[in-house]
């Protein structure tokens, strides 16, 4: 069971106007326990499907842009050259002519170019961690965001969190986050935190059981971060954690929860 | 006293030197050479003329008989510093009104076509356009301006949330302690310039030899 017995008496100045909790001595307990949870997500890392809409529009516009041009020296070059031939098989006039002129025609170069561009293979955008839908891997959905989740053990559940850890007193809330995201990750985590203040708040009460007049309950403070290096090493703690996506993360949190924290995170 | 006058040029070139004396000239003090001199004005004969250095000189003769000297390079400093102060002046004004006429400005290349863009061979041939293309064409156009209004709509939603999320989170943190909230407000320096390199088609290929090459840079760049 985890009672918290931490007494947070830091003497800490308060608005003189909060007339409901005013610091009565020096061992002023605050009801409310304060945690840093940290909302670490991965970047995409390739560019998202077209819509159908988006699509037809993109075509419409090659075309538009097609009609208004003019023809490049490339397409004057082809032209030419289709012209000479047909002149060529037609007649035999020009056939002294072409020998002092160059041997590669601009269709040669186009199929050479077309040859060029079959042979390269680029990196498939569905990777086999999508295929294997292995939630832990980082390069699963490269087009979308994914976040990280760990299975932490609040009171005698264990629940699938954005990690958290609780406040000391001394830090402030954002180095609380970084302090979580250090727990489970390592040190060497390259992360961007954007910004001190926190995206989003999630506060519950302790069950009756537990809670007294000092302890009433508990509220989550959210920061965001993007990570930056492109792989995590695999020394996660013995935590069970996940990379998943917005979508995905009904799969894994409380309603509640997961309400408060959609609120902060854009769709993608 | 010597007061010289004219100077006369005459018209075959040779100078013509009239000197009133107020004393008397004798034929003894007119020196022979300038009898010459005087009979020879007429005809141009290569002689060697003696000239007088200055028209301060009175005679052509003596060497140092001049009017008293003292003054006339205190006037020559004047008169050129004045001078070299007025040119000085003129320059500068002369700059001043380059300086204020507006710059000449600096060619976009992207809006001057080049010439041999606009010659007619190089004019398109391609079907003209059927009433159903076009028909088809405004009705995609309205589609996408539909969809697009719904995208932004989405976007300026999530953007609200964001910030009313956060406003709540802050005003909770304020009602918990004024310290942290203070430390939450507070401006984050290392945040800004923030740069990422944004996705691209497919993911970074490991392991891919790029091709040898060097970039040649051959924009033109202007100055002012």
């Amino acid at each position: 069971m985890a009672r918290h017995c931490g007494v947070m008496a830091a003497p800490l100045a308060r608005r003189a106007a909060d007339g409901a909790r005013r610091v009565c001595s020096a061992a002023a307990q605050r009801p409310w326990k304060l945690f840093g949870a940290m909302c670490l997500l991965r970047l995409p890392r390739i560019t998202q499907p077209l819509e159908k809409e988006e699509e037809e529009v993109a075509a419409l516009m090659e075309q538009i842009e097609l009609e208004k041009s003019h023809y490049s020296d490339h397409e004057i070059r082809k032209l030419e050259e289709e012209e000479q031939l047909r002149r060529k098989k037609e007649s035999l006039y020009d056939e002294d002519e072409a020998r002092g002129k160059t041997v590669i025609m601009a269709q040669d170069l186009e199929e050479k170019w077309e040859q060029k561009f079959l042979h390269f293979k680029a990196a498939p955008r569905i990777t086999e961690a999508d295929k294997s839908n292995d939630r832990k891997s980082l390069s699963r959905k490269l087009d979308s965001n994914l976040m990280l989740l760990v299975k932490q053990k609040i009171g005698n559940q264990d629940l699938w969190l954005l990690p958290q850890v609780e406040w000391q007193p001394g830090e402030t809330l954002r180095s609380t986050a970084e302090r979580a995201m250090a727990m489970f990750l390592g040190d060497h985590v390259q992360a961007k935190v954007l910004g001190n203040a926190p995206y989003g708040i999630y506060k519950y009460k302790f069950p009756r059981a537990i809670r007294t007049e000092n302890n009433v309950g508990a509220k989550v403070f959210f920061f965001k971060a993007y990570l930056q290096s492109s792989d995590v090493p695999q020394t996660e703690l013995k935590a069970d954690y996940l990379w998943v996506t917005k979508k995905e993360l009904g799969d894994y949190l409380k309603l509640e929860y997961l309400k408060k924290v959609n609120r902060f995170l854009l769709d993608l | 006293m010597l007061y010289p006058a004219i100077n006369e040029v005459a018209e075959d070139g040779s100078k013509l030197i009239t000197v009133i004396y107020e004393y008397k000239v004798t034929p003894e003090s007119v020196s022979p050479h300038a009898l010459c001199y005087f009979s020879s004005c007429s005809s141009w004969l290569p002689q060697r003329v003696p000239l007088r250095g200055s028209h301060w000189q009175s005679s052509l003769l003596e060497f140092r008989t001049s009017l008293p000297v003292r003054a006339q390079p205190k006037k020559k400093k004047k008169v050129d510093v004045k001078k070299e102060q007025a040119q000085k002046e003129r320059m500068k004004k002369k700059l001043k009104k380059l300086e204020k006429a507006a710059p000449e400005l600096i060619p976009i290349e992207d809006f001057i076509t080049p010439l041999k863009y606009s010659e007619s061979n190089r004019v398109r041939s391609l079907p003209a356009l059927s009433p159903e293309e076009s028909e088809r064409r405004v009705l995609l156009l309205k589609k996408w301006c539909l969809f697009k209004q719904k995208q932004d709509e989405a976007e300026k939603k999530a953007i609200k949330a964001l910030v009313e999320s956060q406003q709540e989170a802050l005003k909770e943190l304020r009602l918990e302690s004024e310290e942290l909230y203070q430390a939450a407000v507070r401006r984050d320096e290392g945040l800004f310039p923030f740069e990422r390199d944004g996705p691209t088609y497919t993911p970074p290929l490991p392991g891919y030899d790029p091709p040898e090459g060097k970039c040649i840079d051959i924009t033109k760049v202007y100055t002012q």
